[in-house]
């Protein structure tokens, strides 16, 4: 059966675009002070990780309210729910994999991906795609991460597509390839051997 | 006995840590009609964790032999409404080193055993990699925001008494299962397991220290057998601790 992972956020959704620009109007289950609020949420929005030595923080849980409001409120990218049904009916196996804790967003997830009529059959929650591609001995990862995209020493008999992003151009990409649109990726993906 | 000890937890979903992977292994279990809610790889190595649900009997007694025979371990959730077992999870919360045991983490399990077994809710310490797991039995099922309450008001004289000896509380990270603001979100791992970091056995902690496996089986038994608490006696001990009747 061929089998392809794909990552969830900026590659199904526009994740990041939600993150900057939508409202967060201030609520006491953020569990931070209201002077505190604005503060936070422009760090969270710059992608600022907590200096803190700490694992658990009350900014922690700040990061973790607000990327979970964006899990629910982000939209598909244009393409991208006609792309995984494209691969049900073409009968690939389709694995889900994210950064995200899936511990407190499995249900938030699987709500979204079933209102956006993107099916699936499994999901993952992994750190490095790649390394669980080889894992897993998955050989086509659709990830707009710059990890899958970089460095040379990891596995390289898994196939990456990349949706192209400003990001991307920004940084030298060693390997990959990129795509400007869903269709032109189920234009490729039959070629090669996933 | 470890089906005895957590028979009040739900037999119908699990989380499994183990380095067994790959599409056949997956389809092995599901095709008991066990389905999995979501898989979790760990960024170093091939430790993968499995949440499961609907598992059949037959299928978690294949988990709980493969958890005494270390070649996995099982981890369980707690009941949604009630349950007849609860315990605190204390870790260290540092993002680095987390597995040493650090002197905040010493004195507060220590105080925190105090408090229960004065107020007559003995628990059962476990050594869980990152900290300790204090678990306590009732002899019949509590609704779940009692025993929430009685967890974070025990908890907070926990940590007063850190505070007071001038040691920082914010050092220990505190969860109390079954917690009624995240049902079916944290599982524990079951007394036996090795910890897939440090590959420690879970052993007992008594006030005389840690003790070894076999050893650390028996206190358990022991435990089991002597130690469940009555519900008049958890009556009583919410009372003490000042948590709602």
């Amino acid at each position: 059966m061929k089998t392809v992972a794909v990552d969830l956020d900026d590659t199904l959704n526009d994740f990041t675009q939600t993150l900057e620009t939508a409202e967060f109007p201030y609520d006491s289950a953020y569990n931070v002070a209201p002077e505190k609020f604005d503060t936070y949420l422009e760090k969270v929005r710059r992608g600022e990780s907590d200096p803190n030595e700490l694992l658990s923080t009350e900014y922690s849980y700040f990061v973790h309210k607000i990327h979970a409001e964006c899990y629910r409120q982000s939209q598909a990218r244009p393409g991208a729910a006609e792309f995984m049904q494209w691969l049900r009916e073409n009968r690939w196996r389709i694995v889900i994999v994210t950064h995200r804790d899936l511990r407190r967003a499995n249900d938030v997830t699987r709500q979204w991906l079933r209102e956006n009529g993107m099916p699936f059959d499994h999901l993952f929650l992994t750190l490095n795609k790649l390394k669980f591609c080889e894992a897993w001995n998955v050989r086509c990862l659709v990830d707009d991460h710059l990890i899958s995209l970089g460095p040379q020493n990891e596995p390289d008999d898994v196939e990456v597509f990349y949706p192209i992003m400003s990001k991307h151009e920004r940084l030298p990409i060693q390997r990959g390839r990129g795509f400007r649109n869903f269709d032109e990726l189920k234009q490729w993906m039959p070629n090669y051997d996933c | 006995m470890l089906k005895e000890f957590y028979g009040g937890l739900p037999k119908d979903r699990a989380k499994v840590e183990t380095y067994e992977h790959g599409f056949e292994y997956l389809e092995r279990i599901l095709a008991s009609g066990a389905t999995l809610e979501y898989g979790e790889m760990s960024f170093a190595g091939l430790l993968h964790k499995y949440k499961f649900s609907k598992v059949p009997e037959e299928q978690m007694d294949e988990f709980i032999n493969a958890h005494i025979a270390k070649r996995s371990n099982l981890c369980l959730y707690f009941g949604r409404a009630e349950n007849s077992l609860f315990c605190f999870n204390l870790d260290n919360n540092h993002k680095t080193n987390n597995t040493v045991l650090i002197p905040e983490m010493t004195l507060a399990v220590e105080l925190l055993r105090e408090i229960l077994t004065e107020a007559g809710c003995e628990p059962l310490v476990i050594a869980s990699g990152r900290g300790y797991h204090l678990w306590c039995r009732l002899a019949g099922a509590m609704e779940n925001e009692r025993l929430y309450q009685f967890m974070v008001r025990s908890m907070a004289k926990a940590l007063l008494g850190l505070h007071k000896k001038g040691l920082d509380h914010n050092k220990i990270k505190a969860n109390f299962y079954p917690d009624p603001r995240a049902r079916n979100v944290v599982s524990l791992r079951l007394f036996g397991s090795v910890h897939v970091k440090n590959k420690v056995f879970s052993r007992v902690l008594t006030r005389g220290g840690l003790l070894e496996e076999e050893e650390s089986w028996k206190a358990f038994e022991e435990y089991l057998s002597g130690k469940t608490i009555g519900l008049e006696g958890f009556e009583r001990a919410a009372r003490l601790v000042g948590a709602p009747t």
